[in-house]
């Protein structure tokens, strides 16, 4: 550690001995004893239950090894049927929404950003369904889709006189409200991101492209695009992450149906370790899932890491 | 985009902004529309809450309640199933103790991390950092049987200490003591200041910012988490409000009337402590990058 502004010699010299000794330790200690506890011996337990099979009744674990891997890679077991399908529809999910709620965010971020009467009262309100808890979110856009009454379907009959759509109980239709829930639920906070990378361009960039004829889509493309380039790719990863850690919405709003078909990899882990107590299963199954999204996590870390060095060298 | 700096004269600018004014009507009227789909939802919620249940899924739909009722609000609030305001008070108390805890151990790391030179502070910061890499989902298990090994299944201890030795604080506030100039703890130092009352007096003033930031985030997450309590706490009088609120979903399967009741009810608090907590969250939001 080299400190450019240590105080010079006859400081440093005398705290080195009697007093930086020990004192700093002394601040870390209550988060490093509760770090140790509940993130770094958790992981080490894990392992150890997921290679025993654990029995809840019974203080004597059984050994098994990898079995509870093994299982996840062996065609016919009900775990490797359920795993990788329910590791799919996660997927699927990911796939569809991260898109939209890039997409939206950044719409929604580039229709707000200049000034506009309302302007603070039309954030407030985009914002506003991410402050709701996930399971309020979820009993309201269940109703609001639901098979024969929901407000969409009423909407629907309103303007186009058709029949009701059930949603909630088709295969395929039933991700509409999850997603759709998710986008309204979620939106605001890329927003507010995009928003704040917004205000950090260059008003002048677009007088300049203005005065040069430019439109507003060649304005977007060539001025807004690449200026949020980084925080895009920020927005991605943490979204990407969040949809792969899809939890509360399909469990509220379809309880993973119908037939696992929008069954999250956690709402199904979950199952498998607290409903059928499979415990040592479900560990090994998070430890597979996690080492998945090592991906996602590695590259976010990065970011932070990119923060820390450039903030070190600013010092 | 070789253009010399521009010089946002009085005259040049004025024009501009006068010119862009027809313009913007069509985009005031997108947000209009855009914001009218974003709160119907709002809006249904509490209609419907106001609705007797055959109003609530009568057909053809009623825009607006036909017969407006409190009654849902009566029959949710006196429950036999579970007492929504025990709920908001179990979230409320998890919340705040968790939000102190987490910001004081936090902020005491976060001090000799970015203040203090000692053997290894680079090593544990990078090591601390680098748990933010483990997905949750891998420790689930083993600290929900470690709950179950601590007899703390349906206590407050399970939904409060798990988390919080959250890293993110810790880097947070790092960050920002980090930027705080030496000089004015130097002076200190030279008046014979302790490090601690260095913290105490120049570093935490001078951050409450970040110390709030971090604070309506820990809150918000304490308040929201939903998969760990809705495991570890599964005594009716112990629940959280998000867990509480879905066990009234099972029970009132079809009574929306009355589901739409404890979700405004639910929904509340939320919105009060938005409006008030509402610049601090987004300021956090926008300097920190920081996402639920």
């Amino acid at each position: 550690m080299t400190t450019t502004h240590a105080p010079p010699g006859q400081h440093t010299a005398p705290h080195k001995r009697s007093r930086i000794s020990l004192e700093p330790y002394l601040y870390l200690l209550p988060h490093a004893v509760l770090f140790f506890v509940f993130t770094v011996y958790p992981i080490g337990y894990g392992l150890y239950i997921s290679m025993h099979r654990w029995d809840l009744l019974n203080s004597n674990q059984q050994f098994v090894g990898f079995e509870f891997f093994r299982n996840l890679f062996t065609a016919g077991t009900p775990q490797f049927e359920f795993f990788w399908r329910t590791l799919l529809n996660t997927t699927f999910f990911t796939v569809v929404s991260v898109p939209l709620l890039v997409a939206s965010a950044l719409g929604l971020a580039v229709l707000l950003h200049r000034p506009i009467f309302g302007r603070s009262f039309f954030r407030a309100v985009f914002f506003m369904p991410g402050i709701l808890t996930v399971s309020v979110m979820g009993i309201l856009w269940r109703w609001m889709f639901d098979n024969q009454i929901g407000l969409v379907n009423a909407a629907r009959d309103l303007l186009t006189g058709a029949a009701p759509i059930p949603w909630l109980s088709t295969e395929g239709l039933a991700w509409v409200p999850i997603v759709v829930g998710t986008i309204w639920w979620t939106l605001g906070f890329n927003m507010t991101l995009y928003l704040a990378a917004l205000s950090n361009v260059s008003v002048s960039l677009y007088e300049a492209a203005s005065l040069d004829g430019a439109s507003p889509w060649q304005q977007f493309r060539f001025i807004t695009w690449p200026m949020l380039t980084p925080i895009t790719l920020f927005v991605v990863i943490t979204t990407a992450l969040a949809s792969f850690q899809l939890f509360g919405q399909s469990l509220t709003i379809t309880n993973g149906g119908p037939s696992r078909s929008t069954q999250s990899v956690i709402q199904y882990i979950t199952e498998e370790g607290f409903t059928n107590s499979q415990i040592s299963s479900a560990a090994a199954m998070g430890f597979v899932f996690g080492l998945m999204m090592l991906i996602l996590t590695g590259a976010q870390f990065r970011m932070m890491a990119r923060d820390v060095t450039s903030s070190s060298e600013g010092k | 985009m070789t253009i010399t700096a521009p010089q946002p004269t009085q005259t040049a600018n004025a024009p501009f902004k006068k010119r862009r004014l027809p313009r913007d009507i069509p985009r005031f009227l997108i947000l209009c529309v855009l914001s009218i789909l974003f709160l119907a939802p709002v809006y249904w919620m509490i209609s419907t809450s106001l609705k007797t249940e055959a109003d609530a899924i009568a057909s053809p739909v009623q825009w607006w309640p036909a017969h407006p009722t409190l009654d849902n609000y009566v029959a949710v609030l006196t429950s036999p199933d579970g007492n929504i305001l025990r709920w908001t008070w179990n979230s409320l108390f998890v919340a705040l103790t968790f939000t102190v805890i987490h910001v004081v151990v936090c902020a005491l790391t976060a001090y000799p991390l970015a203040r203090m030179n000692f053997r290894g502070r680079n090593a544990w910061f990078w090591i601390i950092l680098s748990s933010l890499m483990i997905p949750g989902i891998v420790t689930l298990v083993p600290t929900y049987i470690m709950m179950l090994n601590f007899n703390w299944i349906n206590s407050y201890h399970a939904l409060i200490w798990p988390g919080v030795s959250g890293v993110f604080g810790v880097f947070l506030l790092r960050q920002f003591f980090v930027a705080i100039p030496r000089e004015l703890e130097e002076a200190a130092t030279l008046d014979g200041a302790s490090n601690f009352q260095i913290l105490w007096r120049i570093i935490l003033p001078l951050s409450v910012p970040s110390l709030v930031t971090l604070a309506v985030f820990a809150f918000m997450g304490s308040w929201n988490n939903f998969l760990w309590p809705l495991f570890t706490v599964t005594d009716v009088d112990k629940m959280t409000l998000p867990v509480g609120i879905t066990t009234f979903s099972q029970r009132y399967t079809t009574e929306y009337g009355k589901l739409m009741a404890s979700t405004t009810l639910a929904a509340v608090p939320a919105l009060i402590a938005y409006l008030v907590a509402q610049r601090f969250l987004e300021a956090g939001l926008s300097t920190t990058g920081l996402k639920e």
